[in-house]
């Protein structure tokens, strides 16, 4: 039935959006960056990529993942020695030969870029500069593109699926579609109840225990399994005519409801409360906190464009072949909301990446084993005369958040071109 | 449409309703004993049971006072296998493991009874002579009260292995022990797992946490802080005034700067003007606050780049000698910084906003018929267009407080201003909970308020808006 499905062709939105010059040049340095975000350990590592030891090859950099996974352990002479101290026949550096968390003694206290540096060579050199133990700046800079990548797509990929399912089940059924029997409305309120009930209330040792993670995705895979045989059974059962009568389901207003209580929550004190309750925030509960919260206006936006796509003819020739909803949902309406979704994605990649670097900016994010671009932007406060501190990881941040706007901003221009 | 007004507000209830009941909880979930953060840790370690008993009145009679003996809401659906008064347990370690016991054993009346039996076992060590065994009293005494915070079986029999190990030498400890070991297995053996999943329906009236806690906000008592014993309203307040006098003179100029852009903008769409201003207005829109903030503070308030030209507090040193007019000049020149970080924000979202506004209306026919008219073009801009284009603007208003608002928190951080942001992240720093949640549920307040302004606001300048939601419902 691919004559159904795509009104918006993507080749042709593809080219509308690269043919935008600064649209273009956005998505190449979050490309760029993603690729950076990608080969961190290669561009920047205390470890030399490829080295000889007493005619042994050694590839430390790779060893490292190995080590990282349990699979290898490093010999003695590594463990005991710094491996700037140690003696190569060869040794190939990756280009910055700092890992973010090194401690140059030597070029400690904030030195400056341009201020002469105690380095034997040119390639040992802070090009842009050291912070108050002497760790390398860009090092930090670049292990903080991960962090700052990492987080966004994360907490995209959380609100994407929450806003996404619930914003395309309020669109598509409304307030009158969704019809059941009251016998199966009734064993899905009181099933869907009992389950959230087990694994919060009746399983809160396991929330004592600090498992309150794994429970909620238990529940919330179980709810999901119980939905899908709940409707399952629905259909077989009105399919046979056993049960006639129904009654409407108002998801319409229900999950507008819970739209409008989540976004009344002021998000930015709500994350600040709730990461001074968890004892050591780490960088998945940072993205857990900010994909929870931000979901709200992608479903909004998924929920429009489920109610425009709705009326469409080629929808409605879809449920007049007598396809399931979910087939329809699936095939022919997720693949036509995406697109435009896109630019909500966007846009909400650069504001979680801005909260990221917010919230380690003051301090209250992330643990301190992870390197991220406002955790660096603050050392700029403690001194001031080192000006790079401020400069490079601002620019960072600024660059990656106008790239996504950017990028958001030229996709709804080729999608408002590319639809008539 | 006065209709549709009240019902959008009574609409709104609900949602404060909802949004107060899950503040509660978040801040009934925080680590921590209040009660000993009011007491400022007063308690030390004490030997004899006198004390031990006086300390537990005065613990008692501060959670009466901070009304923890209630229960916390006007009805609960914890499972059957729980008491009806479990909320009369004060201590929040001691409840924290009964609800354990409870989780994996499901038999209240043998955990009870185990409960029970070990403090009685507690007060017995106490009443035996000190001289009798020293060491051993202390460390079984110690074990003792620890063994309250236990809920895993294994560290308990590790707990209860240990103390029957270390009181061989006390033959008057060995029977309670046994009792109490008896109790224990009483417990272990006699499980009733289920009946954790089964919910019961216990009512509990209006005699409970959420309802002093609600009603003490609805009537300005949001409670004290734990760090000087002040009241919150007051705090807020103080704070308030600041966050407000910075963000008013920031959507001021905001609006007056954005207005008049955007216009010119429309103008000129289209052109290489239009496109230049557009990727600036852009550029400024997505520069984080917190950056620029940082680098004003770097280069503009210090000799070390020879641009010492600005302070680098937000608010000037108090001196009542001063004219009035002397203060406002000198807040003003302290203010200049923050404002501007807070400015720039929101004047790219509104002249960007105000362009696209004024190009629509540039593009109706009525506006040709004007021009047709041979009317002079600035009349046709700002009598004809302008106007038009100006409703979805003033409409933006309740959208951008509020976002100006939380984008005010890190201003103030940064240059100290005294206001809600330096306020919040402080308290969160220090753990001032009630302070905390004070100022979540004032947020919730001012985010439902700004949703409500809009929707009102929107309807007044497009009266389609209402009255299609009538329809629709």
């Amino acid at each position: 039935m691919t004559e159904l499905s795509n009104p918006i062709q993507h080749p042709r939105l593809r080219n509308r959006f690269l043919s935008q010059p600064i649209a273009r040049r956005a998505y190449r340095v979050i490309q760029i960056l993603a690729v950076i975000a990608l080969l961190s350990d290669f561009l920047a590592n205390d470890k030399p990529l490829y080295c000889k030891i007493d005619g042994t090859s050694y590839f430390p950099v790779f060893k490292q993942y190995a080590v990282q996974l349990g699979l290898s352990t490093w010999d003695a002479q590594f463990v005991t020695k710094r491996w700037s101290e140690q003696s190569f026949e060869v040794a190939i550096w990756p280009p910055i030969p700092y890992a973010a968390h090194t401690i140059d003694l030597k070029n400690g206290r904030f030195t400056s870029p341009l201020a002469p540096q105690r380095v034997e060579k040119l390639s040992r050199r802070h090009w842009l500069g050291t912070d108050q133990l002497g760790r390398d700046l860009a090092a930090g800079l670049i292990a903080g593109t991960r962090t700052a990548l990492l987080v966004g797509l994360v907490a995209m990929a959380i609100a994407g699926s929450i806003g996404i399912l619930l914003g395309t089940a309020a669109g598509y059924f409304g307030n009158n579609n969704l019809r059941t029997h009251p016998f199966i409305a009734f064993v899905g309120l009181v099933g869907l109840g009992w389950i959230w009930y087990y694994w919060m209330v009746s399983r809160s040792y396991g929330l004592l225990e600090g498992r309150w993670l794994q429970q909620v995705l238990t529940a919330l895979l179980y709810s999901m399994l119980f939905a899908l045989a709940l409707a399952r059974l629905n259909r077989l059962l009105q399919r046979n005519g056993t049960l006639r009568t129904t009654i409407r389901i108002p998801l319409d207003d229900i999950i507008l409801r819970i739209i409008e209580i989540v976004s009344a929550l002021p998000g930015l004190m709500l994350i600040l409360a709730i990461t001074a309750l968890i004892k050591n925030p780490g960088i998945y509960d940072i993205m857990l906190i900010i994909g929870l919260i931000s979901w709200t206006g992608i479903a909004r936006f998924a929920r429009a464009e489920m109610i425009r796509i709705r009326s469409l003819e080629y929808l409605q020739a879809a449920r007049v072949l007598g396809y399931g909803h979910w087939r329809i949902i699936r095939r022919h309406a997720l693949p036509n909301i995406l697109t435009p979704l896109l630019i909500s994605l966007a846009f909400g990649m650069s504001g979680a990446v801005l909260l990221e670097a917010f919230l380690s900016f003051l301090g209250l994010g992330l643990d301190a084993e992870a390197t991220s671009w406002g955790s660096l932007l603050n050392m700029a406060k403690s001194n001031i005369s080192a000006w790079w501190m401020a400069v490079f990881p601002g620019l960072a941040i600024f660059a990656l958040v106008l790239s996504f706007n950017l990028v958001g901003e030229g996709l709804s221009n080729a999608i408002e071109r590319t639809t008539p | 449409m006065i209709t549709y007004f009240l019902r959008r507000t009574l609409l709104a209830v609900p949602t404060l309703l909802v949004v107060s009941f899950l503040v509660f909880m978040l801040s009934r979930q925080t680590p921590g004993d209040p009660v000993l953060a009011l007491q400022q840790g007063s308690g030390t370690a004490t030997t004899d049971y006198a004390s031990i008993e006086l300390q537990d009145q005065a613990y008692r009679k501060t959670a009466t006072f901070l009304g923890l003996d209630k229960p916390q809401f006007y009805f609960s659906l914890l499972p059957t296998a729980y008491p009806d008064s479990l909320y009369r347990f004060l201590y929040p370690d001691k409840k924290r493991a009964l609800k354990g016991l409870i989780a994996q054993f499901g038999n209240w009346p043998r955990i009870e009874a185990y409960h029970q039996t070990l403090v009685h076992t507690e007060r017995v060590t106490y009443q035996l002579p000190d001289t009798l065994a020293p060491d051993v009293l202390k460390s079984v005494r110690t074990a003792l009260r620890l063994l309250h915070n236990h809920y895993q079986p294994e560290r308990i029999e590790a707990s209860l292995q240990d103390i029957h190990d270390q009181i061989a030498g006390v033959p008057q400890l060995s029977e309670p022990l046994q009792v109490l070991r008896a109790a224990w297995d009483a417990v272990v053996a006699d499980q009733k797992v289920y009946r954790n999943w089964i919910p019961a329906f216990r009512w509990y009236g209006a005699d409970n946490q959420y309802h002093h806690w609600i009603s003490g906000v609805l009537q300005g008592d949001w409670g004290k802080s734990y760090l000087d014993g002040s009241n919150v309203s007051t705090k807020i307040a103080g704070a308030l005034r600041w966050t407000l006098t910075l963000n008013g003179a920031a959507i001021l100029i905001a609006y007056l700067l954005a207005v008049p852009l955007g216009v010119y903008m429309a103008v000129h769409a289209g052109k290489k003007r239009d496109q230049a201003l557009n990727v600036l207005l852009f550029m400024l829109y997505s520069l984080p606050g917190f950056w620029i903030a940082t680098l004003l503070i770097v280069f503009l308030t210090h000799p070390e780049y020879g641009m010492d030209w600005f302070p680098a507090l937000g608010y000037p040193p108090y001196d009542p000698g001063r004219s009035k007019w002397e203060a406002f000049w000198l807040s003003s020149y302290h203010l200049i910084l923050p404002v501007f970080c807070l400015t720039y924000g929101s004047l790219a979202y509104i002249a960007r906003q105000m362009r696209g506004s004024m190009v629509k209306v540039l593009r109706q026919p009525y506006i040709q018929t004007a021009y047709a008219k041979g009317l002079p073009k600035s009349a046709v801009i700002w009598k004809h267009a302008f106007k038009n284009a100006l409703f979805p603007i003033i409409t933006l208003f309740a959208g951008v407080f509020p976002a100006a608002i939380s984008g005010s928190f890190v201003v103030e951080y940064i240059f100290s201003i005294p206001g809600m942001g330096k306020l919040t992240v402080d308290a969160i720093m220090a753990k001032d909970w009630p302070l905390v949640y004070g100022i979540l549920m004032l947020g919730a307040l001012l985010t439902i308020a700004g949703i409500l302004m809009a929707d009102i606001l929107y309807t007044l300048a497009d009266p389609r808006v209402g009255f299609a939601k009538k329809q629709k419902t």
